[in-house]
């Protein structure tokens, strides 16, 4: 009674499963990814720090205010 | 400090008892709640005696819910706890008097809904000190629980929602371990009532020490 | 000088960063191939223990998220005034990791539904680790809501690490009841849903999954932290703003 038995599912249906669980895995954690990317990019421009690797010490930017 | 507990506790009930929202509003809810089930399950006698324990348990949570709600709305009306933090009364008293009110109303609402069940879902009390036990355990757990998680979401405006959001993972075992302790005092099943009575008295206890130990950082203002 | 050029945040992107994201990717690529393609498909599972290779490394991730969440928390609560920031050093961290955590429980949901969809033949059974998980996403979930309430920072702060504290010794607890609670009543069929012997291959894919998505996690924590640091300098700044135009209009009544 409790749980089925694997001959219930044909290969293909397993198989199918495996790729449903991985594509959503890796549609989650791409989508989750590049929103954190993309936010720190943004937020960074708004407060005019651009570019890799600025320590922004004595730049003095003008373009400071939130739109 | 016990007589400050006491300070406290009687000032919410005093409010409460000129505002009979426990008695004239929560109980018969509650008692509504029991019957709304009993539509929900067809009144199926045997599902609704099996499942009488948990039903009970789930009453107390909507019950207890609207009087923790309400325990904190009466501090917080505009976003600040001054009128707690500025009355000189330490911390662990405020929780433990806090805690002390809404535990007397809770047993209030519970005195209603054990015959309530008793009643309408045709059930027997078995074993009473198991039954007493569990729901002195599991009353305890709602309460300090109740006055931890009220203050975490007091004075903002989204509290209605985020109440209940907090508080019912953490209750979920007193929930679990109370239907099971009561299915067995209600001689529904045969089993380790007394162990999950235990459980919840340990949750209740863990809980007393996490709030007095958390009370004082949550009152403070920024 | 702008708040945000004093404090020298960095944009999200740094070469350490950078390292560790390329390293991610690739790693996260021979996971695939090891997981999908090199493993062998288990005796009595069949492919379905490919799932497992997500599922576990995935909750494990998850704790370890929540685990750093608290102990973030607790500085937070202790240490905050031996630093010059007060701690929100300890707050963002607690932040990130705790969304990291939610996104990898959510994860470790999913898998494991499916694979008892293959393996059980239904996606629910009530299965101790499947529901205790639900328990802690939504714990977490809360928490998350908790930190974006509106009220004042340190106060909303404060909350959240007592939150995260308490739910440190919490989650424990209600792991502990549900498991024995379905360990009650499943005397009669233990051997249903049991997690397959992992050996030879399938072991050294296990491992190797856990570290790929360990480098992950840690890639995905670190730059959530730069988005919350960023977001805190975009609200002080827009709070400057505000005060430094109310002053310029009440010049003289200073």
């Amino acid at each position: 009674m409790l749980g089925a038995t694997d001959d219930e599912g044909t290969p293909m249906s397993e198989v199918a499963t495996v790729i449903a669980g991985w594509g959503i895995t890796f549609v989650v954690l791409a989508t989750y990814s590049i929103w954190v990317v993309l936010r720190g990019k943004s937020i960074g421009q708004e407060l005019g720090i651009g570019g890799i690797e600025q320590s922004d010490l004595g730049k003095d930017t003008s373009a400071t205010a939130d739109s | 400090m016990l007589a400050e507990v006491f300070l406290v506790a009687q000032k919410d009930i005093r409010v409460e008892r000129r505002a009979k929202i426990a008695l004239g509003q929560v109980a018969p809810l509650a008692l509504l709640i029991l019957m709304v089930f009993a539509f929900a399950l067809d009144a199926n006698a045997s599902l609704l005696e099996r499942g009488a324990g948990g039903l009970y348990w789930l009453a107390v949570l909507y019950g207890g819910t609207l009087l923790i709600q309400r325990s904190f709305d009466l501090e917080t009306d505009d976003g600040n706890m001054d009128a707690l933090r500025m009355s000189g009364i330490g911390p662990s008293s405020l929780f433990l008097g806090k805690a002390l009110a809404l535990f007397v109303q809770i047993t209030v609402l519970e005195l209603i809904l054990g015959p309530g069940i008793v009643l309408l879902y045709d059930v027997r009390v078995v074993d009473w000190a198991l039954l007493i036990v569990a729901a002195l355990a599991g009353t305890v757990a709602f309460s300090v629980c109740g006055v931890l998680w009220g203050v975490m979401s007091a004075g903002l405006r989204v509290r209605a929602t985020l109440l209940p959001l907090l508080l019912v993972p953490v209750l979920a075992p007193v929930l679990l371990a109370g239907s099971r302790a009561f299915e067995t005092a209600l001689g529904v099943r045969s089993g380790a009532g007394w162990t999950w009575a235990g459980l919840m008295s340990v949750i209740a206890a863990v809980h007393t020490a996490l709030g007095l130990g958390a009370f004082g950082f949550l009152l403070e203002e920024g | 000088m702008t708040a945000a050029a004093k404090s020298g945040a960095k944009m999200t992107a740094t070469p350490i960063t950078r390292v560790l994201g390329v390293s991610a990717l690739a790693a996260t690529a021979v996971m695939a191939v090891l997981g999908l393609v090199v493993s062998p498909p288990d005796v009595v599972q069949g492919e379905a223990v490919r799932m497992l290779y997500l599922h576990v490394p995935s909750i494990w991730i998850a704790y370890g998220g929540f685990a750093l969440t608290s102990i973030s928390s607790i500085l937070f609560l202790w240490r905050s005034g031996r630093r010059a920031d007060q701690g929100r050093h300890y707050d963002r961290l607690a932040g990130a990791a705790a969304e990291v955590g939610v996104v990898f429980t959510a994860i470790t949901l999913i898998t494991g539904m499916l694979w008892g969809k293959v393996t059980w033949g239904t996606y629910w059974q009530w299965d101790a680790r499947l529901t205790t998980t639900v328990l802690l996403f939504v714990t977490y979930l809360g928490y998350l809501a908790l930190r974006r309430l509106p009220a004042e920072p340190t106060v909303r702060s404060r909350r959240a690490a007592v939150m995260a504290l308490i739910s440190f010794i919490n989650v424990p607890i209600v792991h502990f009841s549900v498991d024995w609670w379905r360990t009650l009543h499943q005397k009669a069929s233990l051997s249903v849903g049991r997690r397959p012997e992992i050996t030879g291959e399938m072991y050294w894919t296990l491992l190797y999954s856990a570290l790929a998505v360990t480098v992950l996690a840690t890639w995905l924590i670190i730059h959530r932290y730069r988005v919350i640091r960023l977001e805190e300098l975009r609200d002080e700044e827009g709070l400057e703003a505000l005060i430094a135009s109310r002053l310029n209009k009440d010049v003289g009544s200073h």
